[in-house]
């Protein structure tokens, strides 16, 4: 493995660089938006009707779909991500330092995309202020919709201050190398800095990390998002306690993977070889592993509940999800990526970043394909199963897919730009990586699961 | 608000004289109540500590609620809430109760709670009205619980499936292609087969059910729990205080779906384009500009936008024609309906379901006598017609003979029979149909009932003979033998809600065979498209998609 030292210099290297290679990624990130904000102008101009949704029961259609399927998993990259990077300061998991940060933008990208989807979904977005505020104190007591809503936008502030506080650190410190472009920018992020607010910050943080992993659970990922759908009494599909451990750990495959693919991609622009090192590949990858076999533990326990013996709407719900192709695509996936990080664990020289990347694609793909269903599923097989039309027929439309591009470019367009700004990796990391130099590097080759 | 008058209310005297009343309303004494309520918010300014309250108020309050330790209590977690100025929690308080009136709530948790309470909405800073609106919530009544629930009862065995309240429907609201509000299917299960098999076996009665067909007819249930309400991110999905119509203010949704997604139904249909008929163009759009004349578009006391179509993307579902039932659409039109009104054998039944006289309650309640009621009424002769045909001595078979053979009208036994079971069984119940508008039923007994006395002037009905000749004589008693010849002549339906345990306690209820868990819809009677209605809206929906591909789907 490396032996370079790693240096601020290193984590300055993609804000003091501007290549070709950028640009080009620039381009094709900032087109899938602005092909999907046209789009997405011609769906407003047109009405919802461009899109496959229908109106489920005599209709035959499925009133929710790829919206808010990629929402939900949009939600759960973005809370995997905080998650992660919680439990590294408060876990003290200090090999993974270097991609704290990395996992704290991948949430903040994560929640824009998903508010831009709650936007697009909606059928008169120009109310949603006037509507949903001026209503709020009444709908809060009873709609999910706005417990979601409430939740994403505190973890979106509480992202974002956590994101800022750690950034003041290393800002101040590295102000003389930072362009004097956006010299605004900084004086604005380190107002009232000194030195001595270090120690003050470091507890906040590490308060606002323990009030993340304790909330987890119950507000997070495992909680309100699930409860959009699983407080409903006439959609077997959805229904069950089940549904929160689930979104959890769909949740976490979903932010460790997207968090592996951006590692990868920084790494290989900037020689970050000692930086983000192979055993952080591997450590995330056994996390990846972990969280994979709770998720089709739990996907057992959903369809063992629901085929056996289950009351007629559930066993019919169940049936159907199981013989869907694309579940059976999307959990085999799963399953293989699964086979394949227990073999590596085994035979470490079945390692390479190459395959864990593409471990991390399959499991992106398959957690955006159950997410996708598990919304539709639901319009499909509910309680009052008696319509001809029901199960309905659904096939996002083309705006639909669009989207998935246009907010991919979003959050790639996000970090190509923090990326010019401020460094993604904390200097922390680095002063850490050079000061206790047996603990990160030297680590053993492979974590030993719980 | 309160900056320049006396009150130790933030929300002013106003305010404060309204709480007095409200108290002087309970059996409590209201000077304790004014006091105490006063120390309330002070405890919540901070100028004095929630013992002090309590040791203050303690032996007064028990003098005044005896034994019961609870007012004070509560009174004290109440002001210990509001203390910590969590509003929300104090509302749940209220709405917790489910049943309750606000008022009777309060005069339960005694007029320290109640006053302490009301305090909670102080901090809300909109003056005493929106407060007010504030912490009722979507359901809660404002006052008393209104003595009015729209709703129906729909008798399953009378629907032939001939689809005209759905027709009628759709062109009351200008609904689009698809979009079904009222919707009517046939049905069968493994216990029910439907007319492809033969006929049904479920009625051993005279009364021949319209079509051999299981049928359901489905509205909107507006449910008194309704889900999609509660779900609604925005309260556009709301229940009107004065009679229970689960409504959608177009004005307010934001089109969510939400609503569409939690009712267990599948009564919503969106409104994915342009809707096809124009805004000015919405039938009953005479003068936009004279309140009294907007019966369909922009309309709730002028101010929400709930009946007809939908504009573009907001919900739609039946709303059981609240302009009708708010009297815009002529005093004759209170308390009917679109489909009810074109119900061919007046399978549904409209009304106010809280009213024991009402249609909807008359047939739940006895759908045996209601049936006969409504399948005879037209045919009973008048009194006069009585009077002028039959004498003093006539034998019952020489009445029915001489009325018969006038031109006026037509008789038989079984009718005689039938109406004098009638006035039976409706000795012991409700029989004056009221003032409400269109308590039809009870309107249609007085008719045949009328015609009962008119012909007993003359013969005596529960004579031996004519009881043998009428086949009242099944049982010695009375009563029970009417009941007998009318279940003979009507059947004797089990009545039904649909999916009854999943708690949004519908306001539609079913007289005929339940759908089970397993049964599906059939083809019916008539085909949708014979009457220009569009069964499957995704077809017309499916055009507009952008990159559609025929035949694929997730
Ligand atoms: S049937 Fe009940 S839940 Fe469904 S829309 Fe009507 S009131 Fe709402
Ligand atoms: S679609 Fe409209 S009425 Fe329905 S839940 Fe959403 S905002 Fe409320």
């Amino acid at each position: 493995m490396s032996t370079k030292e790693p240096t601020e210099a290193d984590i300055l290297r993609p804000i003091n660089t501007l290549t070709k290679k950028y640009f080009i990624l620039y381009g094709a990130a900032a087109l899938g938006l602005v092909a999907f904000l046209i789009a997405w102008a011609y769906q407003l101009q047109q009405g919802l009707i461009v899109t496959g949704l229908g109106d489920w029961g005599s209709g035959g259609g499925s009133t929710w779909g790829l919206y808010i399927g990629a929402f939900i998993w949009w939600v759960g990259v973005a809370h995997g991500g905080i998650i992660l990077s919680a439990a590294v300061r408060l876990l003290g998991m200090d090999r993974y330092m270097p991609i704290a940060r990395l996992a704290e933008m991948t949430t903040i990208g994560g929640l824009s995309a998903a508010g831009f989807y709650i936007l697009v979904h909606m059928g008169r977005p120009d109310r949603m202020v006037t509507s949903v505020i001026g209503h709020y104190h009444i709908t809060v007591n009873n709609s999910p919709l706005v417990w979601d809503v409430t939740v994403i936008t505190a973890y979106f502030v509480l992202s974002a201050t956590y994101l800022g506080l750690t950034l003041r650190y290393d800002i101040s410190r590295l102000r003389d190398d930072l362009p004097d472009m956006f010299e605004p920018v900084y004086k604005i992020m380190t107002i009232g800095y000194s030195e001595k607010e270090d120690q003050v910050i470091d507890r906040m943080v590490w308060w606002l990390a323990a009030a993340v992993i304790i909330m987890a659970p119950l507000l997070l990922h495992g909680g309100v998002i699930p409860w959009l759908f699983a407080l409903l009494p006439a959609m077997p599909a959805w229904s069950g306690g089940i549904q929160g451990p689930m979104f959890l750990s769909i949740a976490l495959m979903s932010a460790i993977s997207g968090v592996m693919i951006i590692s990868y991609a920084f790494r290989r622009a900037y020689d970050w070889d000692h930086i983000i090192t192979d055993d952080i590949f591997r450590g995330l990858l056994l996390w990846l592993g972990f969280f994979t076999l709770l998720f089709l533990w739990f996907q057992l326990q959903a369809n063992i509940n629901g085929v056996f013996l289950g009351p007629t709407n559930s066993a019919v719900a169940a049936e159907a999800k199981m013989a869907h192709p694309l579940y059976q695509l999307a959990m085999g996936m799963a399953f293989l990526t699964l086979v394949y990080i227990f073999l590596q664990a085994i035979r470490p020289s079945l390692f390479s970043k190459k395959r864990a990347l593409v471990a991390s694609v399959a499991i992106l793909s398959a957690t955006l394909t159950e997410k996708i269903l598990f919304v539709v599923e639901g319009f499909l097989h509910p309680t009052f199963d008696i319509y001809a039309n029901t199960p309905g027929t659904y096939f996002p439309s083309a705006i639909e897919w669009l989207s998935l591009v246009g907010t991919a470019g979003l959050v790639a367009l996000l970090f190509l730009n923090l990326s010019k700004l401020v460094p993604v990796v904390e200097l922390h990391a680095i002063e850490h990586m050079r000061g206790d130099h047996g603990h990160s590097d030297d680590a053993t080759e492979q974590e030993v699961e719980a | 608000m309160s900056t320049d008058d006396e009150s130790f209310h933030p929300l002013g005297e106003e305010w404060e004289d309204e709480l007095e009343s409200m108290l002087d309303d309970t059996e409590y004494d209201s000077e304790l109540g004014m006091k105490m309520a006063q120390d309330a918010m002070r405890v919540t300014e901070g100028e004095l500590s929630e013992a002090e309250f309590h040791d203050r108020y303690h032996e007064e309050v028990m003098e005044e609620f005896g034994e019961d330790e609870r007012p004070t209590k509560e009174a004290y977690e109440a002001a210990q809430e509001e203390a910590k100025g969590t509003a929300a929690s104090m509302l749940e308080k209220f709405d917790g109760d489910g049943e309750e009136t606000r008022r009777e709530t309060m005069k339960k948790m005694g007029v320290g709670a109640a006053a302490v309470g009301m305090g909670a909405f102080g901090t809300a800073a909109d003056g005493p009205e929106q407060s007010l609106a504030a912490e009722k919530g979507p359901r809660q009544e404002t006052t008393e619980e209104s003595d009015t629930q729209w709703g129906m009862t729909i008798d399953l065995d009378r629907c032939d499936g001939c689809l005209s309240c759905m027709t009628a429907c759709s062109q009351e609201n200008d609904l689009d292609q698809g979009v079904n509000w009222m919707y009517v299917m046939a049905w069968e299960d493994e216990n029910h087969s439907g007319a492809s098999d033969g006929g049904n076996t479920d009625t051993n009665s005279q009364f021949n059910r319209l079509s051999d067909y299981n049928m359901l007819v489905r509205p909107c249930q507006h449910c008194t729990d309704a889900p999609c309400e509660k779900v609604c991110p925005t309260t556009a999905r709301h229940t009107r205080d004065k009679d229970g119509l689960v409504l959608t203010d177009y004005d307010v949704c934001i089109g969510c779906r939400y609503c569409q997604v939690a009712c267990p139904y599948g009564v919503n249909y969106f409104q994915w384009d342009d809707p096809d008929v124009a805004y000015e163009d919405i039938d009953g759009l005479e003068d936009p500009e004279d309140p009294d004349e907007i019966t369909h578009a922009e309309y709730e006391h002028g101010e929400r936008w709930v009946d007809s179509r939908a504009p573009r993307g907001v919900m739609s579902k039946c709303t059981m024609c609240p302009s009708m039932q708010d009297g815009k659409q002529g005093e004759e039109n209170v308390g009917t309906t679109a489909c009810e009104t074109a119900c061919p054998p007046d399978a549904i039944q409209f009304g106010n379901v809280k009213d024991e006289a009402s249609d909807p309650s008359q047939h739940r309640e006895y759908p045996t006598k209601s049936r006969a009621v409504i399948d005879i009424n037209a045919n009973v002769p008048s009194p006069d017609v009585v009077d002028s045909n039959v004498s003093d001595g006539d034998s019952l078979e020489a009445a029915i003979e001489a009325i018969d053979s006038t031109e006026d009208a037509d008789l038989d036994e079984t009718t005689v029979a039938v109406a004098k079971a009638i006035e039976i069984q409706s000795r012991d119940t409700e029989t004056d149909p009221g003032d409400e508008e269109n308590n039809s039923i009870l309107e249609q007994q007085q008719t045949v009932l009328e015609f009962v006395t008119a012909l007993e002037e003359y013969v005596d009905l529960e004579s031996e003979s004519a009881r043998e000749t009428l086949d009242l004589d099944q049982v010695d008693d009375i009563g029970n033998a009417a009941q007998i010849r009318l279940e003979q002549y009507a059947g004797d339906p089990s009545s039904f809600q649909l999916l009854e345990d999943i708690g949004t306690n519908p306001n539609v209820t079913y007289l005929g065979t339940q759908p089970g868990p397993e049964a599906h819809q059939v083809e019916g009677p008539t085909k949708y498209e014979d009457v220009d209605l569009l069964d499957k809206r995704q077809e017309y929906l499916d055009k507009e998609t952008v990159g559609h591909v025929d035949g694929v789907s997730l």
